[in-house]
């Protein structure tokens, strides 16, 4: 390992500089910052909270299905606990778990600018993700909601008389933070790339955030005014998708799906762009077919607009609609392999260093790869009237939100730790947590395909007249049991790193890119010194790493040019 | 909050902390604004996708239906819309000039412009409340009978019977349990010929508007076609220019602010962007009613 | 700061008040041209003896080419399109373009029948009408 660390003798205490984290302490500077790495912090500890709530969901769920006709719950309670688990995990945890954390850390670094566009929008999203977190939550505590995460009319808008008028409009503002928090990272990365730092130069992380936003833009609205219609139905009466009327509650189902499937790669975009990052560090190599990396996420983006009937195959929905939603969602598979492909190309030949953030992203290329593949069953019309409604769908978003979106944003988390906090975790702890988190993901989950194969309907928590199921429920519930151990050690030796643990180097990794080569750890609030000019290659692993290429002089401003504004 | 701690060495405006140049910051908030407009453009697309689909399917009945609403008001709120469109960019261009005075008198009309709209949208869901127009529950489409209208089928389209407000149309959509919780409101007994509720009396604000509009006034019509894809279209017709006019309140709010801040020599307004940005938001405005106009008030037959 | 010395940075362009009159009276007589044609033009399609489906249909793209007329010369002159950057030309058109992905549904409206349901029973108290105290041993 070729580690040439800058400037910094290792082992030697840091200087105690000023950082974004000690440049102040009171209360009123961290709720009122403007600061795009405290905002990001903030919603870690938001989004963790809410991972934290759906969590216990899962394991009320898992609990309660380990006998066939259930242990604890009633029907109606089972309900709101999955309709709970998956309110909670897809809208406050997974679609901007890492955007608005590692996204809202890294963009504005990475690209070598002092901030986000809008540091004051960035907060406003913040406090709208919070109002509506509360009002969600409020509504789980006043008595839940019992309609599923997806809301379907007419059980939603007619039938059901839980709490989902004001669940929806928690739902609601939320969507608006997404909102904030997209159009901010497409004015960022349009228009505040440091000198030098051209498009095919920018880190995979910033495509992949890029493809996610424009996604963002395009789908949130529509899916936002369409659970706003069912408030508006269930509150005064008007009736758009009732079937009474003439109205067509498939409808809802379309305009749903027509952000909801986009949102699986808002959920899983971010996390091919930290495991393109991963990957390269962690194998010494330069990524294999850059180019293809970052179109292929466009692709996503633009692509995964057109697929969203296949969650419609058995909703009465036309069969001619059909075969074409499942002719492209085929299609929409291959961008996604792509990425695969080289990923595996970029390992191979390259030096692999098997640090906790490595385990992760090998983790993810195992499990992502299942859950896309899995998938093709699912895009298939013939085989999907079988097998949707089952516990076959569940294991596969599953294995693509959990084993994907979710073990990438750990080993992001694990990656870029030091950068936030400025200090290391154990790394034999870090190691042992993510192979615990890899062996429960796969027990939790792979019984769940052969239910699903089976005929275990998901949403079901009684299955009497099947009783033989009961192995594979009881496998999932001690698979689920050590996951949850698996996330339970993060928070405790990161918690407890944050006070006990080394202090870490600029870049404890070797690894490439401005905020390992030109900032401290942690950054200052300006996150550079000096305003960063870009000479170099981006993912540069056969050069030593040098914060010299990025000095100099600041270009000659020509006539209002002194940035990259593409 | 925002420090501007970067200043630059040419005798533009200060940039804000996280900028470079002045240009650079300019084209940023320009293209922020249109990345919102884009989520909003999608926004009401949704809706208009609604829209298209149910007038595809009951355009018959979306025509009878349309017969409620008061194209003359319509025509005029079109009008308001387009001439403050054209005040908020006269407003823009003279910000741009630096032209403070000007720039503060295209935004007043341009604020006035949006109360008159909203003064309109308040007389016409006046008249469809005193109608009993409105869609929720209670809705009793074909009961109510204004104006002195006489019962009777209109050319070979429509025909009201008087018990309880059945509707056959000759274009052969059906009505399907049209009898529904709205007899016990209004005490209807079908079979003797008895006519639903008179329009309701108006409070007197609306009564003061009536006054106002008496010019563009329109009498209360027969009530034509299914019930149920009256109560469709008028559902879509409150939710679409229910959500416009909250954005033109929320254009009132914003285009207020400006003026105050301009007034106040506010530090967040240092240059002419943020008259552009409300400027292009308060177009989108417009862009949603030059639709909503001819899709609701100008349905053909 | 319009001393405009950046000619080639577009975003400082002003728009003459000429041009934005014109486009007002332009707007002005398309909104007249709107309504004429929603009051007049029927009668005139229908003593030319033509079907009432093909009227509907010309009054149909009558009134939306009008309006997206209307909405072309809003966006290209007030909101200044015309002289943006191409970037911000690419974000206004990508919306209108977006929001046509949507037609996509008519491949399913258009190929089934979308009939009201008779007999939809307009409220009951829950959405679990089931009695899980029935399950059999
Ligand atoms: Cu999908």
């Amino acid at each position: 390992m070729s580690s040439t660390v800058v400037e910094t003798t290792p082992k030697v205490e840091p200087q105690v500089e000023k950082n974004y984290l000690n440049a102040d302490h009171t209360i009123k500077s961290w709720l009122l910052t403007t600061d795009h790495k405290r905002i990001a912090v903030l919603y870690l500890i938001s989004v963790t909270v809410m991972f934290f709530f759906g969590s216990v969901a899962a394991a009320l769920i898992r609990y309660e299905l380990t006998a066939p006709r259930g242990l604890l719950l009633s029907s109606e309670a089972f309900n709101k606990t999955f309709s709970a688990h998956g309110v909670f995990m897809v809208f406050f945890f997974l679609v901007l778990a890492i955007p608005a954390t590692l996204g809202n850390f890294l963009v504005p670094i990475q690209i070598g600018a002092r901030d986000l566009a809008f540091p004051r929008l960035n907060l406003l999203s913040w406090y709208l993700y919070t109002i509506a977190a509360v009002l969600v939550l409020i509504s789980m505590f006043m008595g839940g909601v019992d309609a599923g995460w997806t809301f379907y009319t007419p059980l939603s808008s007619t039938y059901s008389n839980t709490q989902i008028t004001l669940c929806l409009v928690g739902i609601f503002i939320s969507g608006f933070s997404s909102i904030a928090t997209g159009v901010n990272f497409v004015a960022t990365i349009h228009k505040m790339r440091a000198p030098g730092m051209t498009w095919f130069k920018l880190p995979l992380m910033i495509w992949s955030t890029y493809a996610t936003s424009v996604i963002v833009l395009l789908g949130t609205p529509v899916v936002a005014i369409t659970l706003f219609l069912v408030v508006v139905e269930r509150a005064f009466g008007f009736g758009i998708f009732s079937p009474e009327l003439g109205g067509d509650p498939v409808l809802f189902q379309h305009l749903f799906w027509f952000y909801s499937h986009p949102a699986v790669y808002i959920m899983i975009l971010p996390a091919m762009g930290i495991i393109s990052e991963l990957i390269t560090c962690f194998s010494r190599r330069e990524i294999f077919g850059y180019k293809f990396v970052a179109f292929s996420s466009m692709a996503i983006a633009g692509i995964g607009f057109l697929v969203w009937g296949h969650h419609m195959f058995i909703s009465s929905q036309s069969v001619y609609q059909g075969i074409i939603f499942s002719l492209i969602s085929f299609i929409v598979a291959v961008p996604s392999a792509v990425k695969v492909f080289n990923w595996s190309l970029t390992l191979m030949k390259g030096s692999v260093h098997f640090s906790t953030p490595m385990i992760y992203a090998l983790g993810f290329l195992g499990l992502f790869v299942i859950g896309g593949l899995t998938g093709l069953y699912l895009a298939s019309v013939d085989t999907d009237v079988h097998l949707t409604g089952t516990y076959f769908i569940v294991a596969h978003f599953h294995y693509v939100m959990v084993g994907g979106t979710i073990m990438a944003f750990l080993g992001g988390i694990h990656f870029w730790w030091p950068k936030m906090f400025g200090r290391m975790y154990s790394e034999f702890w870090g190691k042992l947590s993510a192979i615990i988190v890899f062996v429960g993901f796969n027990f939790t989950f792979f019984p769940q395909f052969i239910l699903g194969y089976l005929g275990m309907p998901r949403r079901y928590h009684l299955y009497y007249f099947a009783p033989e199921w009961q192995v594979y429920h009881i496998m999932s519930t001690l698979g689920s049991s050590i996951l949850g151990i698996g996330f339970v050690l993060p928070a405790i030796y990161l918690t407890h790193s944050l006070v006990k643990g080394r202090k870490a180097e600029a870049n404890p990794w070797d690894a490439r890119g401005l905020e390992w080569e030109y900032t401290s750890s942690p950054p200052i609030t300006e996150n550079f010194a000096k305003t960063p000019v870009f000479r170099g290659k981006v993912y540069d692993y056969d050069a030593v790493a040098d914060a010299a290429k990025y000095e100099g002089e600041i270009e000659p401003v020509i006539e209002g040019k002194g940035r990259t504004n593409v | 909050m925002s420090d501007h701690t970067h200043h630059h060495d040419d005798e533009h405006d200060p940039v804000y902390f996280q900028y470079e140049q002045i240009d650079q910051q300019q084209e940023t908030y320009v293209l922020g604004m249109w990345s919102f407009l884009v989520t909003e453009v999608l926004f009401f697309g949704a809706l208009f996708m609604l829209y298209i689909i149910y007038r595809w399917k009951f355009q018959d009945d979306f025509y009878l239906v349309h017969e409620q609403l008061n194209w003359k008001l319509g025509g005029l709120n079109t009008a308001v819309l387009l001439f403050s469109s054209f005040m908020v960019a006269a407003a823009v261009h003279y910000a741009q000039k630096k032209r403070k005075t000007q720039q503060l008198i295209c935004l007043g009309i341009t604020l006035l412009c949006a109360f008159m709209f909203m003064m309109v949208k308040t007389k016409e869901y006046g008249d469809k409340w005193s109608h009993h127009l409105i869609p929720n529950k209670a809705f009793s489409y074909g009961e109510h009978h204004g104006g002195g209208g006489e019962l009777g089928g209109q050319g070979e389209h429509a025909a009201v019977l008087p018990n309880g407000g059945k509707i056959t149309l000759a274009s052969g959509a059906t009505n399907m349990g049209g009898e529904g919780a709205s007899h016990d409101e209004f005490q209807y007994h079908p079979g003797n010929g008895t006519i639903a509720p008179q329009p309701r009396e108006k409070p007197a604000f609306l009564k003061f508007l009536d006054g106002v509009f008496a010019p563009l006034d329109m009498p209360e019509k027969e009530q034509h076609g299914s019930p149920e894809h009256a109560r469709l279209f008028l559902s879509l017709y409150f939710l679409m220019t229910g959500l416009h006019g909250v954005h033109v309140l929320v254009g009132i709010i914003v285009i207020s602010a400006l003026m105050i801040l301009t007034i106040k020599k506010a530090p967040t307004i240092t240059d002419y962007i943020p008259t552009e940005m409300v400027g292009l938001y308060w177009h989108f405005v417009d862009l949603v009613w030059i639709f909503l106009y001819p899709l609701f008030y100008l349905i053909p037959k | 700061m319009a001393t405009a010395q950046h000619d080639h940075s577009h975003s400082h362009h002003i728009i003459p008040m000429p041009v934005l009159i014109g486009n007002l009276v332009l707007l002005g007589f398309l909104m007249g041209a709107t309504i004429w044609a929603a009051q007049s033009l029927p009668a005139m399609l229908h003593s030319s003896g033509l079907p009432d489906a093909q009227i509907s249909l010309i009054m149909n793209i009558v009134a939306l080419t009008i309006a997206f007329l209307k909405a072309g010369f809003v966006i290209a002159i007030f909101m200044g399109v015309k002289y943006t950057t191409k970037l911000v030309k690419l974000y206004a058109i990508g919306g209108f373009v977006w929001f046509c992905l949507m037609f996509i549904m008519f491949a399913d409206y258009a190929t089934r029948p979308m009939e009201p349901v008779h007999g939809w029973e307009p409220e009951i108290p829950s959405a679990l009408p089931r009695n899980t105290s029935e399950i059999p041993d």
